[in-house]
């Protein structure tokens, strides 16, 4: 019963290891160490918050500015060695650690600063990430369905 | 006839650049996205004094981000002059360094760019003394200017403001003329904070405005200093036009007697994304 359990549970891994292969999911994304947000910038709340309807200006620059790494779901693309948005690693940082990351991006591994976008559309992107953990929350209650 | 031909050549294969600094002289401490191509076409149109001649000198741009801390450019320029002749004038490789991993409040960028130009040149991308936009090109051409050019680019963002400023130092490896000075400072921002649920091309997020100004400060030959040497003030304003896209604008108004009284300045950018990674796949590279 426990070999069972067990192949059944390498099987069921190697399925979504595929399936994460095959739709270039980087499930495998590992966070940078020395990639963290001051205290004080990671204390920062989203001034949007409590406006959910910018959530869309936030997704159409998701798809302008970030889809060509982190992929249109945020699932992150295997070749560009980008995050998996939807992991708890990234869903589990404060909206201010976010804001920060997306601001001063993480040079050395090749996510570019996004400075250059006024302060309340890097707020509206963070809306969006938050966003899409929701969307693939229904969706999973969807197929459970 | 001629002139019109440069200008359709270069006009032709308009396409513009993501929305990013709208300024034609300043540089901010924004670089290219890696593995990014932005091809950029720009051009200078000269407004004649009394006993000069109009000119337009268009110039592209190839820039890539080589790693998110290095941009790479290649120009190629030429000009033509009304009643003379059209030329090519030459080409410049441009590279920018960003020394420091994150934003802060005051973010250097360092520059350096080798040109391979000629006297006819007259995009004026950076003013150092007067440009000579009275001698016949047959007579500038066939004099060479390789020149070293090198700037600290000082750039701020405070609230949704750019705030840049650059100083740059040229020295002409062809002949001795020492060591030549020159400046750009400028400051932008968006019409809108934050961004539209539409896409619309008309919506306030996508112009950006600002004002920029630059001008030549001498050289240790001449002497160093704010005479003898032109100086503009310019409003610029950008465009996206696209995800992908974006037309500049700038007319520039001299402040002092030197050069041309008025500078007009276009241009489209179509940034390629991806683009590394597109040639990589093409000659059977890694994914």
């Amino acid at each position: 019963m426990r070999v069972s359990n067990r192949v059944g549970f390498l099987g069921l891994a190697a399925c979504m290891a595929l399936a994460a292969a095959l739709h270039g999911q980087n499930t495998a994304y590992q966070q940078d160490p020395n990639w963290r947000a001051p205290q004080e910038a990671a204390a920062c709340a989203n001034p949007l918050a409590h406006k959910p309807e910018a959530v869309a200006g936030g997704q159409k620059l998701f798809h302008r500015n970030c889809t060509e790494c982190h992929g249109e779901d945020g699932s992150g693309l295997i070749k560009k060695h980008a995050a998996d948005l939807l992991l708890p690693a990234v869903q589990d940082q404060t909206d201010g650690t976010l804001f920060w990351k997306i601001t001063n991006g993480n040079v050395d591994r090749g996510m570019p600063s996004f400075s250059k976008l006024p302060e309340l559309q890097r707020w509206q992107l963070v809306l969006y990430v938050r966003m899409l953990k929701q969307d693939v929350a229904l969706q999973a209650t969807g197929t459970k369905k | 006839m001629r002139v019109l031909a440069v200008f359709l050549l270069f006009g032709a294969s308009l396409r513009c650049r993501a929305q990013e600094s709208p300024y034609f002289v300043t540089y901010d401490h924004h670089l290219e996205e890696p593995g990014n191509l932005e091809i950029e076409t720009f051009s200078t149109i000269g407004v004649p004094r009394s006993g000069q001649n109009a000119y337009v000198a268009p110039y592209m741009e190839l820039e890539y981000g080589v790693t998110a801390r290095w941009t790479a450019e290649l120009y190629l320029e030429g000009q033509g002059t009304a009643g003379d002749s059209a030329v090519f004038t030459g080409w410049r490789l441009e590279n920018r360094f960003r020394p420091l991993k994150r934003e802060h409040r005051i973010n250097p960028v360092l520059y350096l760019e080798y040109e391979d130009i000629n006297e006819a040149s007259r995009i004026q991308k950076e003013i150092t003394g007067i440009p000579d936009v009275t001698s016949p090109n047959a007579q500038l051409q066939p004099t060479k200017d390789r020149e070293l050019e090198a700037k600290l680019i000082l750039s701020s963002t405070v609230r949704d403001w750019n705030i840049a400023g650059n100083f740059l130092t040229e020295k002409n490896l062809s002949r001795d003329e020492g060591f030549e000075f020159g400046y750009a400072f400028g400051f932008s921002r968006p019409l809108s904070s934050l961004a539209s649920a539409q896409n619309c091309r008309f919506c306030r997020e996508n112009f950006i405005v600002g004002v920029e100004f630059y001008g030549g400060l001498g050289s240790t030959v001449d002497g160093v200093g704010f005479r003898d040497a032109a100086h503009y003030v310019a409003p610029v304003v950008s465009w996206q036009v696209s995800e992908n896209a974006s037309i500049h604008f700038s007319p520039a108004v001299a402040l002092n007697g030197l050069g041309s009284p008025v500078l007009i300045r276009f241009g489209y950018s179509y940034e390629v994304r991806g683009f590394g990674s597109k040639l990589a796949q093409l000659f059977g590279g890694r994914r």
